[in-house]
């Protein structure tokens, strides 16, 4: 078995030059002083002190979370209800639907933006918080739907008659057996859109009519126009550690939930 | 046979001037590609294709949308052949020797330009850049909701009024938002001065309080043209845009003074082809393609005549107070590159307003 | 199961066509306002094909479709072949070494995008590579890659290791046992992967941004530059809409239709 083995060498090769290489670059950066393009090689941990000790960069950060984080609740909210209904239907139908809902996912998300903002011009009214929050909700919704269902579909439709042969009415059913069977798909579908979510600058860009400034902006602006590669590089580093972290927290709360 | 070589002697004579000009065979540059990294939004396409099947060649045309954008692909080592940067931007790519001096027997009719964007101190004989289109930095307002005098007299204050909360729009642009802050506060927009930068941070702060704009870049354009807001920071040309779209609309240059801005063709030291990219420059600083740009993008002509005809009786922008920029007035200014501590330092504080 | 009520079978279908109407009204605007006699994203103004006549016209728009096939093409094939092979031989590695790549393998994915895209930058700009279609490809075959390995790895782990050691204490060859006997088992696997990366890179915008070179734009690229809404992005989404539409009923439709042959053999 060791022949199939080094059939993944060239991977390896390619990982440590193109994931691994440009992650190193950006820890040197981060942890190195100014010299933009040209690497000084002195050590230094001001840039990460200079994001976490000032309260404007924070509110920026925790304005990120909690976008993300209320964008992850509507689609767990409007996306449940929606994954549970479909494995409910006929097999045939089930299918179609998660094809319909596939499809959109396909046509580039500016595009679809720009379709938004065209709708949400003829709705003056609304804040431009809610337009950001309807943008973001049906950029994820489809992913979440998708995870959720396929959780759903997997159960096994004995334990449902088992627990009706018991007794238990169609709503302790769902709330015994289906719902907590069906964490792991809600749990992946939180990592498919709580992360991208944190990080999105386009769509509060797009539709948020210049209110926001996030996180992923930020990187942005120290990058681009400041062109201060070390802080840039240092926030870009805070940000990722921040979701792999979630994402550790995410998946302990997975193997709990599967252990019980 | 003797007057038959006067007859050819005065028709050399006579050709002569143009003798520039007759070097270039277009055939030359068949099947050649020129570079060519513009703003958005800031050519007529059929200038480009007409230009392309005239000497049979292929430009590669892309769009940038921020003066320091260009310079992090020009310091990436992207070989463009010609890119239009605004004045300071020029300065810094001739100060790092990053630009070839244009070819002036190619480059002849640098003599249609407007006085007003001739020999600026950027580049003073005009030895690396080619003007193409000039503007200054203003207010663009509903006058349906603010009437005309009381926008002329608050000018830039206006970013500062209560009544107008909710209903600006402020150009996220750095360099530009310290402009509109120095000149308020009567700083030059080149100030280094710790203490000048430090007021003008507090002004742009206090109008992130008091008047809570959205900060946008482009989409200002479209948002205003609709009506979507009472007042918005813009550039002229885009004003110009957007005044012809809605009547409503009207342009202010703030009596405090402002930046005019010049944003000329320029070729990289690092062409790969320079030919062809001075025979560009000289197509494009041409009536012809200076008018379909003008009319098409609404910016300021850098050719005077079209400038005047544009702006005259039965022209494109008659009566577009946004069309032809303020010259002139002693309280503008140009833009003059700044240290490089402030080339970042104004982009920091500038986030930190936004965001708080 | 019990049997449902009317009353709650109206509601859940009435909630699923609400769920499909949000999810498909920006799609159904884009497509009848690529119609539109006016530029305007508001108002509609009468029938026209004018935005149509006008993309057709519009060469960098069309370039930019072009590349976005191409990179999605390339980086699609490449990272289906290397994720698969690496899925492969990663299911038959050390658990440690396993694990390890894998943690690697998922950064791309976890990583916000705008971090994989200037950590890509920073590594093109910092070995003076020109940045170009190359390095755009490049790019979009690094964060394929994951996606397909996520998709084969479960699938392989859930095949008999002992088929592919019989074949070979059968005389296979490696070679042999791969196509011959694991690979048609995890087919189903290695083409949703494959899906899942070709609408990756069809889609992106962020890391596009920061590694292509002057030579390219892609369909994203091309649309965040406007400065001014072009409503001939309409058409063109119009367009992409049919096409994904057909190819996404094609791919449903070949296999049902090639199971239905294959039940008609058994008989």
């Amino acid at each position: 078995m060791k022949s199939f083995f080094r059939m993944s060498y060239p991977y390896i090769l390619w990982i440590a030059l193109f994931i691994v290489a440009p992650m190193v670059m950006i820890l040197l950066y981060a942890v190195t002083r100014s010299g933009n393009g040209t690497i000084t090689f002195s050590f230094t941990m001001e840039n990460f002190a200079r994001f976490l000790s000032d309260p404007t960069f924070l509110k920026v950060l925790w304005t990120s979370l909690r976008i993300a984080f209320l964008t992850t609740v509507f689609c767990i909210l409007i996306g449940y209800p929606a994954a549970l209904f479909i494995a409910g239907l006929p097999e045939k139908r089930q299918t179609l639907m998660i094809l319909l809902l596939t499809l959109p996912m396909w046509i580039n998300m500016l595009l679809k933006t720009y379709a938004w903002r065209g709708i949400l011009m003829n709705f003056e009214d609304l804040s431009s918080e809610i337009r950001v929050f309807i943008g973001m909700v049906y950029d994820f919704l489809p992913y979440m739907i998708i995870q959720i269902h396929t959780a759903i579909a997997k159960l096994d439709p004995n334990l449902k008659t088992a627990a009706y042969d018991l007794g238990a009415n169609p709503w302790k059913t769902f709330l015994k057996v289906t719902l907590p069977l069906s964490v792991p798909g809600i749990i992946s579908g939180i990592t498919l859109v709580f992360l991208p979510a944190v990080s999105s600058f386009v769509i509060p860009k797009l539709l948020g009519g210049g209110n926001y400034v996030l996180i992923g902006n930020l990187i942005e602006t120290y990058f681009l126009v400041a062109g201060d590669w070390n802080f840039g590089s240092a926030i870009s580093l805070i940000m990722a550690l921040i979701i792999i972290l979630s994402m550790y927290l995410t998946k302990k709360l997975d193997t709990t939930a599967k252990e019980e | 046979m003797k007057k038959g070589l006067t007859v050819l002697l005065a028709l050399v004579m006579a050709l002569l001037p143009l003798a520039g000009l007759a070097e270039i065979d277009p055939a030359e540059f068949k099947g050649a590609t020129l570079n060519v990294y513009n703003w958005g939004e800031y050519v007529d396409m059929s200038v480009i294709r007409a230009f392309e099947k005239e000497y049979g060649v292929r430009v590669n045309y892309k769009t940038y949308e921020s003066n320091e954008y260009l310079w992090l692909q020009m310091q990436a080592g992207d070989a463009w052949d010609v890119i239009v940067p605004s004045d300071y931007m020029i300065e810094r790519l001739i100060a790092n020797k990053m630009l070839q001096p244009l070819d002036k027997d190619i480059v002849t009719n640098l003599d249609q330009l407007a006085e007003g964007v001739k020999n600026l101190p950027y580049d003073p004989d005009n030895t690396y850049s080619a003007p193409y289109f000039w503007q200054t930095v203003g207010i663009v307002y509903d006058t349906t909701e603010i009437p005309v005098e009381e926008m002329e007299a608050q000018g830039w204050d206006a970013f500062h009024n209560e009544a107008y909360a909710g209903h600006t729009y402020m150009y996220d642009s750095s360099r530009d938002a310290f402009m509109v802050a120095e000149k308020a506060l009567g700083y030059s927009a080149n100030t280094t001065d710790e203490k000048e930068i430090q007021d003008a941070w507090e002004w742009l702060r206090t109008m992130h309080r008091t008047l809570k704009p959205s900060y946008v870049t482009d989409e200002v354009i479209d948002s205003m043209a609709e009506g979507l807001k009472w007042m918005a920071m813009v550039y002229s040309g885009d004003a110009a845009y957007i005044l012809s779209e809605n009547e409503d609309m009207a342009y202010c240059t703030p009596y405090q003074g402002t930046n005019v801005a010049v944003d000329a063709m320029v070729i990289p030291a690092n062409a790969e082809n320079p030919k062809l990219a001075n025979v560009f420059i000289q197509y494009m600083l041409d009536y012809d393609a200076s008018l379909a740009n003008s009319q098409e993008v609404g910016y300021a002509s850098t050719n005077a005549r079209v400038l005047e005809e544009l702006s005259g009786p039965g022209g494109d922008y008659e009566g577009n107070s946004a069309y032809v920029p303020r010259a002139g007035y002693e309280k503008d200014e140009m833009f003059v590159d700044l240290p490089t501590e402030w080339q970042a330092k104004q982009p920091d504080l500038w986030a930190k307003v936004m965001a708080e | 199961m019990g049997k449902k009520k009317p009353a709650w079978h109206f509601f859940t279908s009435g909630y699923l066509i609400l769920v499909l109407l949000f999810i498909y009204l920006p799609i159904l605007y884009v497509v009848v306002f690529s119609f539109n006699d006016s530029k305007s994203m508001i108002s509609f103004e009468g029938f026209s094909l004018r935005w149509y006549e006008a993309m057709l016209e519009n060469r960098e728009m069309l370039e930019s479709v072009k590349y976005t096939v191409i990179v999605a093409v390339i980086a699609t094939v490449v990272s289906t072949i290397v994720g698969t092979i690496a899925s492969i031989g990663l299911s038959k590695a050390r658990p440690l070494i396993r694990s390890v790549v894998m943690e690697i393998n998922n950064l791309p994915v976890l990583n916000p995008d705008i971090v994989t895209a200037i950590s890509l930058m920073l590594l093109f700009l910092s070995v003076k590579i020109q940045r170009s279609i190359v390095t755009l490809t490049l790019a979009h075959i690094t964060f394929c890659i994951p996606y397909v390995i996520l998709s084969v790895m479960p699938k392989l782990r859930q095949l008999d290791d002992n088929v592919a050691e019989a074949a070979l204490d059968l005389g296979a060859n490696p070679w042999q046992a791969l196509t011959r006997v694991i690979i048609p088992q995890i087919y189903p696997a290695i083409l949703s992967g494959a899906l899942i990366a070709f609408s990756m890179s069809f889609d992106d915008f962020v890391i596009s941004f920061f590694t292509a070179g002057k030579d390219v734009q892609n369909i994203s690229m091309y649309v965040y530059s406007m400065k001014r809404f072009n409503p001939s992005v309409n058409a063109l989404s119009t367009l992409i809409v049919v096409a994904v539409t057909i190819v996404l009923v094609l791919a449903n439709l070949i296999p049902a239709l090639r199971e239905r042959k294959n039940k008609k053999e058994e008989y």
